[in-house]
């Protein structure tokens, strides 16, 4: 599975229950200011991530300029030091 | 050994309670200037407690204070049955000598927007719309609803709604129609008051067909009012449509003092508020709370318990449909500006709160675990925002030992005061105070006038100890009744029936030997997921839309990573030949979210082969609860299918590192 399709099954399974897909219009559309995530869920995507992919996050970095949208995660996922999951 | 986050300051002011102490041991001629002496005197002589509570209070009232209490025991007795008063009066009227001038009120919004009355404008504007509903034939004990995003306008019809002695019930915006009829089809309203739009976020949701909805489902409906001007394409109904606007539009400014002065004052049980609580089974309970018992009840907490004063600046995070919004409200009574918060608050910025609380001079916060905690997550470190603060409140669900330090270290050295009640009794049992240390994990003390217990199973009572929360002294703000329980049969079972004598509240508690307390959640089968208290059964009423489905059972699954500490799970037996799959699982869940809240979806689907049932056919939740949490399983001979809870707890699903 790719790094993008996980991130839409957790858009999913928490908060658009099978419409994340065709609410992501592009890779650099905001989440958090057109409602595909709020920031409660914002940081819970981003423990989600920690977890699933066995990365560290540091929480300076865990700001809307790195995760705020599908292309910023891919990115700064892609990025981390060391990391060999998915992309 | 553990020592306290926060202590009074030596020489700080004189608090309220305090002074509250000085006056009862001068009436009373009995030394009760220390707590546990105030506090025993309060729960030993009831009547006198709330009696001298009113005469210091200076809260305005007609007729005897005489009695106090009438009748026996907790259920019986009933307060101050010749005493009238108005809620809405108290509020509008503020304290001895309170300005017309003063800021009353701030309703921000998650866009910027900002609106502010004082209280000269916003008496002006409720005694104006006061006027329009009795023109409209609305009267004391008709019952008025609201679909209300939390903002000026809501505050404006519920305080008019109130100083007519109509009732009034609101519901968050949020919430699906099916869950909005389940509530206010139980109360014939009259008349229903409706926002045009839910704010969430950035993206706003017109509410017309909510409304629409509601209407068609309750007949009762004469009239709609759109508490603001926003786009409201309401296809035709019979009813009749008008704006808040309008109705105020001309509110004359002048003698407003004397026009508040002269509203029409309540008998102590009037009804003034319907909530509602939703269980396990059945439509939600549809509780009627009184006039006198709320406003004396709020109060107390406020002046006495929260140390709250005509100079704070109060904002509380809440809804409309949570029962911390009448005790926002109240805080007008003490002269406090109240600050009412529309939309997310972590929007458009994550520290969008905190830069409300430094705009608006916050003095008093109130929000909740899981806010805060979703702060700590995050890294924010808001204290330079929140020099005005000083005191910072939580409720909703139980507050971990370390956000107390959190917010020691990242807020300011203010006391947390985690508070708890609920619902059922439109306050909190257990409080803070402003002249005791603040204990990590620990609420502060028992509220004045409450006889709080533990109860163990076999239903002995302890003031300190673990049990089930009880409270065996009789209190103002019980519920006058239960809608459509003319005998009071339903009224009794909820709170009266499991242990005779004294008020079940449906919390596991801890009383300290200190006279601290802690919360363990709930005792019964009601979920609190994220502070929201979510009803199983309208989660089931959701769930038997699905043919697949042959049974379900909600549970609550402690969760310390979750904001709020625990997750909303769902178990399902599904029919035979059926199996539960991704698309029906996101399917179950966007019907929860569309037709109930969001409150309502689980964090897990999980199918299991059985749910624990009894031998005279009750699922029991206790049992799947014990098994979900590994816990140990007791009184197995009580179940026929004993072997289902493996399944439970072995399920990968339901495994917390899943």
């Amino acid at each position: 599975m790719s790094l993008r399709q996980i991130v839409v099954e957790w858009l999913d399974d928490n908060y658009h229950f099978g419409e994340a897909a065709s609410l992501i219009r592009d890779d650099e559309m905001s989440f958090l200011k057109n409602g595909i995530l709020d920031s409660l869920g914002f940081v819970q995507l981003v423990l989600f991530l920690e977890k699933r992919l066995g990365i560290k996050i540091d929480r300076k970095q865990l700001s809307p300029k790195n995760f705020d949208g599908m292309g910023k995660i891919l990115a700064f996922v892609a990025a981390v030091p060391g990391y060999t999951g998915p992309r | 050994m553990t020592a306290p986050v926060w202590s009074p300051r030596p020489g700080a002011r004189a608090s309220q309670m305090a002074d509250f102490a000085r006056f009862a041991s001068r009436e009373t001629g009995r030394d009760l200037t220390a707590w546990p002496a105030l506090h025993a005197f309060s729960i030993e002589d009831v009547g006198a407690f709330w009696s001298l509570l009113l005469a210091w209070s200076g809260v305005a009232t007609e007729g005897s204070r005489a009695p106090a209490l009438e009748g026996e025991g907790v259920e019986a007795a009933r307060f101050f049955p010749h005493l009238r008063l108005s809620w809405a009066a108290t509020l509008l009227a503020g304290p001895e000598g309170a300005s017309l001038d003063a800021k009353a009120l701030v309703a921000v919004d998650e866009t910027g927007a900002r609106r502010e009355l004082t209280r000269g404008e916003l008496g002006a504007r409720v005694l104006a719309l006061a006027d329009a509903l009795r023109a409209r034939g609305v009267g004391a004990g008709d019952r008025v609803v609201a679909l209300a995003r939390n903002g000026a306008e809501a505050a404006i019809a519920c305080l008019a709604t109130a100083a007519i002695g109509a009732v009034w019930s609101s519901a968050a915006p949020d919430l699906g129609v099916d869950a909005l009829v389940d509530r206010f089809g139980q109360l014939d309203p009259v008349l229903l008051f409706a926002s045009t739009s839910l704010l969430h976020q950035g993206v706003a949701t017109a509410l017309a067909p909510r409304v629409a909805g509601i209407i068609d489902a309750v007949a009762s409906i004469r009239e709609v009012v759109w508490l603001d001007d926003g786009v409201a394409a309401l296809a035709a109904r019979p009813v009749e449509v008008s704006r808040l606007s309008a109705l105020v539009a001309d509110a004359p400014r002048a003698d407003v003092a004397a026009r508040v002065a002269a509203l029409p004052r309540h008998p102590f049980a009037h009804p003034l508020f319907v909530l509602y609580s939703s269980g396990t089974t059945g439509r939600p309970k549809a509780i009627v709370h009184g006039t006198g018992g709320t406003l004396l009840e709020h109060v107390k907490e406020h002046r006495l318990h929260g140390d709250l004063r005509a100079s704070d600046v109060l904002l509380f995070v809440t809804s409309t449909g949570w029962m911390m919004w009448p005790w926002l409200l109240s805080a007008l009574a003490v002269g406090a500006a109240i600050v009412l918060v529309d939309g997310s608050v972590t929007y458009p910025d994550d520290d969008a709160l905190w830069r409300v609380v430094e705009r608006e001079g916050v003095t008093v916060l109130g929000t909740s675990p899981a806010y805060l905690g979703y702060c700590r997550d995050l890294g924010l470190s808001p204290g330079a925002r929140a020099t005005g603060l000083r005191a910072v409140m939580s409720t909703g669900s139980v507050l971990s030992e370390g956000l107390f330090h959190w917010v020691r270290e990242h807020v300011g050295d203010v006391p947390l005061q985690s508070v708890s009640g609920g619902t059922d009794m439109l306050g909190c049992f257990v409080l803070g105070h402003p002249d005791l240390p603040v204990w990590p994990g620990e609420m502060q003390c028992v509220g004045l006038g409450f006889d709080l217990c533990a109860a163990a199973p076999d239903g002995t009572l302890a003031r300190v100890g673990e049990g089930e929360l009880v409270c065996a002294s009789p209190f103002p703000s019980r519920p006058v009744a239960f809608v459509a329980d003319a005998d009071g049969a339903r009224l009794h079972e909820a709170y009266y029936a499991q242990h005779p004598g004294v008020w079940t509240h449906g919390d596991l508690v801890e009383l300290t030997a200190r006279g601290t307390a802690r919360i363990h959640g709930r005792s019964d089968g009601v979920l609190n997921v994220r502070g929201i208290r979510v009803g199983p059964a309208e989660i089931y009423r959701v769930v038997a839309r699905f043919d697949e489905v042959a049974e379900a059972m909600a549970l609550e699954q402690a969760a310390p990573a979750e904001p709020g500490g625990s997750r909303l799970v769902l178990l399902v037996v599904m029919r035979p030949g059926r199996a539960l799959d991704r698309p029906l699982t996101l399917r179950m869940k966007k019907e929860l979210r569309d037709r109930a809240s969001m409150a309502h979806v689980p964090a897990v689907v999980a199918e299991v082969p059985e749910l624990p049932t009894t031998w005279n056919g009750k699922r029991s939740e206790r049992a799947a609860r014990d098994a979900l949490h590994g816990r140990p399983l007791q009184n197995l001979a009580a179940l026929r299918n004993p072997a289902c809870l493996a399944a439970i707890a072995e399920h990968p699903a339901l495994k917390l590192d899943a």
